[in-house]
């Protein structure tokens, strides 16, 4: 796996929580995870990242915005848009700051749109698929829509 | 019309170059099929029958006479010298090799035209009335609109990975000749009270296997607002359309299983967010894109030339009658030119034609031509006194055909022939009905016929006053008829005829069902008409009664 942020590959500190563990700082948790642990979790105040999937509405998340450092968006098949819509909305509508990882069925002929809604990284399969996804993010000079992200 | 600037320019261009590195990969192996499909869907590419076919986007329908030779050049040099006028007012190729497509694109960007979003999961070409601006009965001309709406909806990154496609069509008139009301949304130009201009939205209208007229979610959203409603809309479709079974993606199916009511207050939950925010279009931006579109300057003209001419020849005078439109301005004709001679599919046009239209238009239209969505194309600033000309011109080159409006000037999609959905064929069938009836067309009045070759529904036969639909029943080609639907302001599901009837029995079934007609109409009563008053029982009768 390789990791792009700031149009760079760069290295990767999170790390997805494995079943039976405990979470630690930069641990990345389920919803249910989180759902669970919720106050541990917020007691800690160690960083920690969620995982939903596309398909989650941010609504039934939204408890967890202010305590996470990280939300990791994962898209089951790449095809599947829902995960965009997600990341706008946690963007513009909840103005998230953090992190907003696209995760899962990630390609790098994707990378523009996902980098255009509010996707600050993008988790690549292999360093060459992000070298390409780089490469992806600056095919265009110009776009008829304002930008939704930080990067 | 519209003309790119440099930044419009520059879009379509790295657009190009997108795809042309994507189809290398492609090519190399480096994108698998899957990978590859719903890009080069996005830039208008199927795999067909015996070859890609490729979809060229005409926005809302207009075109220049340079944009017309850039398609007869690209028919000749990669293609087979014709192009195929779709029912969104789009023309395809069906014949390109993959590896030239993306050189076919550049070409085609020379002259602002692309293809980007006319397949695929996202929003397509823009539809519109084909008299915009130019008909009477008009309140406001939409065409600024659909500009700005192709805008937005161009590259859109948070709509492009949609459940399913999703078709935009605007009016502009109280006669709705952009079927507006089975598209995912039709939008009709209002004014309110005051004088404000703004949109009825209707939502979850569609063709294909569950044919749905659309409902109105919204009885008016001023222009400043519209591109956040839009957004609205879209993100609840993005969001909550179903994505399990294809046949079940489209909004209408959502609307119908949520319900409108609900629909609505998940989609005004949205935009409470993000209404008056950074999609509201200011006054300054729209008056922008109006300078686009604004009548070309038209002479005072009276129509002397043209009462003697009509007085002259009687070919005209069936041709003046039949094809064409009164204008908004006195002296001037909207000119329909027929797609549907006897000698080629419908809406089809050969490199020759293509050419001649394009000096036409040059000559007399102001270097203009529109595609419309009955397949056909359009002259909209004819001066009367040049309409003789005209006709003796088009007539020349197989476009004069007297038929617009009659039974065969009929939708049809490709079928059989071409396309990997059909069931059956619907080009023959076409032939069929137009020898049959080339001779009794106009005396047999107006008939919207549609035909598509498969429930897809591409030839729109749901809506057509005489419908067919072509089906497999093990391995056979049956066609299944409906009568009585309507594609006008007040759109129609056709009835159910009944049981399929066998090939060979299609273009007879026609006839019966054109027979009846006639036997029951009131003078010039129209078959829609008479199909109300007397109801389905006398064609079952006559079609089932005799076989």
């Amino acid at each position: 796996m390789a990791l792009v942020k700031n149009k760079q590959i760069t290295q990767d500190n999170w790390q997805d929580l494995a079943a039976e563990q405990t979470a630690q700082a930069n641990s990345i948790v389920s919803l249910e995870y989180w759902q669970q642990n919720k106050l541990t979790l917020i007691a800690s105040q160690q960083p920690i990242g969620l995982k939903v999937s596309g398909e989650v509405a941010a609504e039934s998340f939204i408890d967890a915005l202010e305590h996470v450092a990280l939300i990791a968006v994962e898209f089951p098949v790449f095809s599947d848009g829902r995960g965009y819509s997600l990341a706008k909305t946690l963007r513009d509508k909840y103005n998230f700051s953090g992190e907003i990882r696209a995760t899962g069925d990630v390609l790098p002929d994707q990378a523009l749109y996902l980098s255009r809604v509010g996707f600050d990284a993008l988790l690549l399969k292999s360093d060459a698929s992000a070298e390409l996804a780089i490469e992806k993010l600056t095919e265009f000079s110009v776009y008829y829509q304002n930008d939704s992200t930080n990067q | 019309m519209y003309l790119y600037n440099e930044f419009d320019q520059t879009l379509v261009n790295e657009r190009v170059e997108q795809f042309r590195d994507q189809t290398q990969r492609f090519l190399s192996g480096g994108l698998t099929e899957e990978q590859f499909r719903p890009l080069r869907l996005m830039n208008g590419l199927y795999i067909q029958t015996h070859a890609p076919m490729l979809r060229i986007n005409i926005p809302y329908g207009l075109l220049s006479s340079k944009q017309l030779r850039m398609l007869a050049q690209i028919s000749r040099q990669y293609d087979k010298d014709y192009v195929h006028f779709t029912t969104r007012q789009n023309v395809q190729y069906n014949w390109p090799a993959l590896e030239q497509v993306p050189n076919i694109l550049a070409d085609l960007a020379s002259v602002q035209m692309q293809s980007i979003q006319s397949s695929g999961s996202c929003i397509r070409n823009i539809t519109s009335d084909p008299l915009a601006g130019v008909c009477a009965d008009e309140i406001e001309d939409p065409r600024p609109y659909c500009e700005i709406i192709r805008q937005w909806s161009t590259l859109h990154p948070e709509f492009s990975y949609l459940p399913r496609k999703f078709k935009i069509a605007i009016s502009g008139a109280p006669q709705d000749r952009a079927v507006t009301q089975v598209h995912d949304i039709g939008l009709h130009m209002k004014k309110d009270a005051t004088g404000n201009i703004g949109f009825e939205v209707l939502v979850g209208g569609g063709l294909g296997r569950t044919p749905v007229i659309g409902q109105t979610i919204a009885d008016f959203i001023a222009e400043a607002d519209i591109l956040s409603y839009l957004d609205a809309i879209l993100r609840t479709y993005n969001r909550y359309g179903r994505r399990d079974n294809k046949y079940k993606a489209r909004i209408k199916i959502l609307v119908r299983e949520t319900g409108l009511d609900t629909f609505k207050a998940q989609v005004e939950a949205e935009w409470e967010h993000s209404k008056g925010g950074e999609l509201s279009l200011d006054k300054a931006e729209i008056q922008r894109v109006k300078e686009f579109f604004i009548a070309p300057s038209y002479s005072a003209s009276d129509d002397n030339k043209l009462n003697s001419d009509l007085e002259t020849s009687g070919a005209f005078r069936q041709w003046f009658k039949q094809n064409t439109r009164e204008h908004k301005q006195a002296g001037y004709r909207v000119v329909s030119l027929s797609l549907k001679s006897p000698h080629r599919a419908p809406g089809d046009v050969t490199y020759d034609q293509l050419q001649v239209i394009a000096n036409l238009a040059d000559q007399y239209n102001f270097g203009h031509a529109r595609s419309t969505h009955d397949q056909n194309l359009a002259f909209t600033d004819v001066k009367t006194e040049d309409l003789f000309s005209l006709w003796q011109q088009l007539d020349e080159h197989q476009l004069a055909t007297a038929n617009i409006g009659t039974i065969t000037d009929m939708i049809c999609c490709p079928g059989l022939d071409f396309c990997s959905l059909a069931n059956a064929s619907s080009i023959d069938i076409a032939q069929g009905i137009t020898e049959t009836f080339t001779e009794s067309a106009i005396e047999t009045g107006s008939i919207k016929l549609k035909m598509s070759g498969c429930m897809n529904g591409c030839g729109h036969h749901s809506i057509g006053e005489i419908g067919i639909l072509g089906v497999d029943k093990k391995g056979e080609q049956w066609y299944q008829l409906t009568l009585g639907g309507s594609d006008t302001h007040e759109s129609k599901l056709g009835q159910r005829l009944g049981r399929a009837i066998a090939k060979e029995d299609v273009v007879n079934t026609v006839n019966d069902i054109v027979n009846v007609y006639k036997q029951h109409r009131n003078g010039d009563e129209q078959f829609a008409s008479t199909f109300k008053r007397i109801g389905i029982q006398p064609f079952k009768d006559k079609v089932y009664g005799t076989r």
